[in-house]
């Protein structure tokens, strides 16, 4: 379950090149946070387009003209 | 209105004083975009072969809209140690896709059974600009890809520009230089193995013939020529060659469009022959079979198959 990167983990080089910030300047720990953020939203955005993308077709589709009726959508003739 | 500009220095200059009776440089044709550099050759040379059993249904709904449902049979390779082996694992899978097809905007989206998804898009922007988007998804963690793409077309030359999982950025750029012969080159920078490259390619097409040619940092140098010997047959030879882990590899294949089918194959230099042929039983019904033979590792793929619509 990705939960939202917190503000604890800034020291800690987390990423998956884990940098070595073993001093805490603001500019490496600004680079985690958006590597962490990026990574979240990389993740979200993963579920959205596996369960989303395909109904999304569907609903473009069905919307365009000529409309096609819901009937010829599940049949298989 | 020619007399009033100065010397032109280079190609691009849209008004060019002098107008050479054979070619116009001011009015040369965009060219073909960077990864379809290769396409004529690639047709004939690479076609899409398959093992077991494969059949298509296309059900379109409207001129725009349409769903297709596809169930493939077979055995599948799986990567194994050595290079000599081929470990296939049979295995049976159905695939339901939903395409949009719109002048404007593309989506094309593939779910298979195993959790596999694939989804395509393609929009314009506006006339000059237009983004493409390429994943290919999987339920494992890590085997997940991506890519996009911002493509912008100019009146003779055409850049790109890429991004891609594992911190991929890459950029190409190909210019017409004549009405014949297009140059282009690309760059691009992997963030996961730290490598970065640069290649440059060329193109050459007339009526009959097409050449092209490829180098890269990464090793990598290919040339094709593709001849259209007649409306029908096309005669198409391809040389791979890496020149770091020096190998190389020679093919030569043909293209046949008959009215009622197309046949298409080519042979080796690895010792792989092999043949694809799509032959229409009637509107809307094609018949495939498909062959490929590896004398090299002694493998032996055969497939067959039907679409319809």
């Amino acid at each position: 379950m990705a939960a939202k990167p917190s503000l604890k983990n800034k020291g800690r080089g987390k990423g998956p090149k884990g940098s070595s910030s073993s001093t805490s300047s603001s500019s490496s720990s600004k680079y985690e946070l958006v590597k962490e953020w990026t990574n979240w939203s990389l993740k979200k955005a993963k579920v959205a387009t596996q369960y989303g993308f395909i109904p999304l077709i569907i609903i473009i589709g069905m919307k365009s003209d000529p409309k096609p009726h819901l009937f010829q959508l599940l049949s298989p003739v | 209105m020619a007399d009033l500009f100065p010397p032109l220095v280079t190609a691009q200059i849209d008004d060019k004083p002098k107008v050479d009776e054979k070619v116009d440089y001011s009015n040369l044709p965009c060219p073909v975009p960077y990864e379809e550099l290769h396409r004529e050759a690639y047709m004939s040379l690479k076609p899409d072969t398959f093992e077991g059993l494969r059949f298509d249904f296309t059900k379109g709904l409207n001129q725009k809209f349409g769903l297709c449902h596809s169930v493939m049979m077979g055995p599948t390779e799986v990567p194994s140690q050595s290079p000599d082996t081929v470990i296939k694992i049979p295995t049976a899978h159905y695939e339901f896709g939903a395409n949009y097809i719109d002048p404007k905007l593309m989506l094309v989206g593939r779910v298979m059974t195993d959790g596999r998804q694939s989804a395509r898009v393609r929009a314009d922007l506006t006339d000059k600009l237009m983004v493409k988007a390429n994943a290919q998804l999987a339920n494992e963690p890590h085997m997940s890809q991506a890519m996009f793409n911002f493509d912008y077309m100019g009146s003779d030359y055409r850049a790109q520009l890429q991004f891609g999982n594992n911190a991929l950025v890459g950029a190409n750029y190909i210019q017409s230089v004549t009405p014949r012969l297009s140059l282009g080159g690309e760059v691009f920078w992997v963030g996961v193995p730290r490598k970065s490259g640069i290649g440059y390619a060329a193109r050459y097409e007339t009526d009959k013939m097409v050449a092209s040619g490829q180098v890269a940092s990464t090793g990598l140098m290919a040339m094709n020529y593709v001849q259209k010997v007649s409306d029908k047959v096309s005669l198409a030879t391809d040389f791979m060659y890496n020149y770091f882990s020096r190998e190389a590899v020679a093919s030569v294949g043909y293209d046949y469009m008959l009215r009622q089918s197309r046949v298409r194959g080519k042979i080796d230099s690895n010792g792989v022959a092999s043949a694809l042929l799509e032959e229409r039983l009637s509107m809307g019904l094609n018949f495939l079979m498909s062959a490929e033979l590896d004398h090299k590792k002694k493998d032996y793929k055969f497939g067959f198959g039907l679409t319809v619509g």
